[in-house]
């Protein structure tokens, strides 16, 4: 259920990069607000499960299968996606590739890798999705980091470097882009269930809510992040983690 | 040693809370370096003691007995201060009460323990800059350093007072280096984690705060392994009682083994995952 206000009728979202965890929902809670989507990300099952998903719930959804730390190959199949539904009214960066390692032992090649999925595919689809938006004098731009992007963690460079990087770009094209209409935010995520795998019980006890979260939970806020209701909103990290960033 | 010229020769430098703790180890390292050094507190005999050791040092010391959260208490003290050193350089407003940080369900604190809590750790270091706002303004200069806690920044369950003080010691560093910056006075505020100052405290908290010292939510957010020692929060004291700092104001300086910068997980909490685990 979506207040009045925060509905999203008709609009157009993009949902961009590879995440195990955050498709599914987002395209869920997009739709559920009567978006229509189109998925951009590599070629698996959990694109089709998120098409699936908007379809159920009533709505227009295309996947097109992307290489999403290829430039010229996301310009083109944004490109796509204007070509389609006519425009971008709103483009959500799920990107999220938790590569933990300890630094010595990483490869440069994992290294670079870890920053074209968590990083450098961001800065495409902000560029991609950006030029239409900027055509339009309106768009919305909602980057889903960690909350690893403000925090440090063992065996975390690349990831936390990746998603804080992020953030900083949220902020940055948040103010470059306030004269004209697209307004840029974070969502910050804490412990999330994934699939099966079962949650770590010292964490559990460890976050103030005493559990983990489900990906769902991340459907509110950005529903709220993509509507026309919150256009003196820009720039911001909005955590969705049961209360970790207050006492951690 | 006292022949050797020192980064803080000539200066002199209030402690509030200066007889025992984080103050005991800054009035003995700022000492060490040439201040001479005002001490104030309310127990007398550990404030004494300070002010006798800073003496024994080749500096001039005064211990003056005063409850900070009293504000005619206070102008006292720096009355006396200019009068019996002539000028004060430094303010450090480094009084407060770590056992006001018992947790307690809300409904059960009292206006009386609130007001306590506030006072002892927020309104005290107010009082205090307040005292000698004027005068520094007037003159040009001065130095004044805060001392908050890492729950001045994080939420600790159940834990009011000291949270919401500390908090408010954040806010008070930045808006007094925002409005002193013109008058070359510098705003600092020291951010302590868990330092193991518990020698110091009288007999009938040596229970509770063993109990803190060892408790597996303390260790939980150390990551060096360890609790700190006094002298890393004298260490920056000393830092930002200098020339050296004369450009910095309004920054906040931590020595918390780390735990500020962890959080996103429990102290040690490693995990691997390969690049083809993660894009699988």
């Amino acid at each position: 259920m979506t207040a009045k206000v925060f509905m999203l009728k008709d609009k157009i979202a993009i949902v961009a990069g590879e995440s195990k965890i955050w498709t599914k929902p987002i395209v869920g809670a997009l739709t559920a607000a009567g978006a229509d989507v189109a998925i951009l990300a590599k070629q698996s099952t959990k694109l089709t499960q998120a098409v699936d998903v908007a379809r159920r719930n009533g709505r227009k959804a295309i996947a097109i299968p992307t290489d999403v730390t290829n430039p010229a190959q996301v310009q083109k199949n944004v490109n796509q996606v204007i070509g389609e539904y006519g425009r971008i009214d709103i483009l959500v960066n799920a990107a999220d590739i938790q590569f933990f390692q300890p630094f010595m032992d990483i490869k440069d090649t994992d290294w670079q890798k870890s920053m074209d999925y968590n990083l450098n595919s961001v800065v495409n689809f902000c560029r991609a999705a950006g030029k239409q938006m900027l055509v339009q004098k309106k768009g919305r731009i909602i980057n889903v980091v960690s909350t690893l992007a403000e925090r440090g963690i063992n065996n975390g460079s690349v990831y936390c470097i990746a998603e804080s990087g992020v953030l900083q770009l949220t902020r940055v094209l948040a103010l470059e882009w306030a004269l004209a209409g697209v307004t840029v935010n974070a969502i910050g995520t804490g412990w999330f269930e994934e699939g099966n795998k079962p949650a770590d019980e010292l964490i559990s006890k460890y976050i103030p809510a005493k559990r983990y979260g489900k990906p769902e939970e991340i459907g509110g806020l950005v529903v709220y992040l993509a509507a026309d209701a919150t256009e003196f909103t820009t720039g911001q990290l909005m955590y969705v983690d049961g209360g970790l960033m207050s006492h951690a | 040693m006292a022949e050797q010229k020192g980064t803080l020769d000539g200066k002199v430098i209030i402690i509030t809370g200066g007889g025992t703790g984080l103050g005991k180890s800054m009035a003995l390292l700022l000492a060490q370096e040439g201040a001479d050094i005002v001490v104030a507190a309310r127990r007398v005999p550990p404030l004494e003691e300070v002010a006798a050791e800073v003496r024994q040092m080749g500096r001039r010391s005064v211990a003056i007995p005063t409850d900070c959260t009293d504000p005619a208490q206070v102008n006292q003290m720096v009355e006396r201060t200019l009068k019996e050193m002539g000028k004060i350089d430094v303010v450090v407003n480094n009084a407060g009460l770590v056992r006001g940080a018992r947790a307690k369900p809300m409904w059960e604190i009292t206006d009386a323990e609130w007001r306590e809590g506030i006072d002892v750790n927020l309104s005290s270091a107010f009082y205090c800059t307040r005292a000698v706002s004027k005068y520094f303004v007037e003159r040009k200069s001065g130095k004044v350093v805060n001392v908050s806690s890492g729950e001045g920044f994080r939420g600790v369950r159940d834990n009011y007072m000291y949270c919401c003080a500390k908090g408010g010691v954040v806010q008070l560093t930045r808006t007094l280096a925002v409005s002193w910056a013109p008058f070359n006075i510098q705003v600092n505020c020291i951010v302590p984690g868990f330092v193991d100052t518990f020698d110091n405290q009288p007999p009938e908290y040596q229970k509770i705060l063993e109990q803190y010292r060892m408790s597996r939510s303390t260790r939980l957010f150390l990551p060096v392994g360890h609790t700190g020692k006094p002298d890393d929060i004298g260490f920056i004291t000393l830092f930002l009682c200098s020339d050296a700092s004369d450009y910095i104001t309004g920054g906040f300086f931590a020595a918390d083994g780390g735990g500020l910068a962890g959080g996103f997980a429990t102290t040690g909490y490693a995990p691997t995952v390969s690049l083809k685990e993660a894009l699988a």
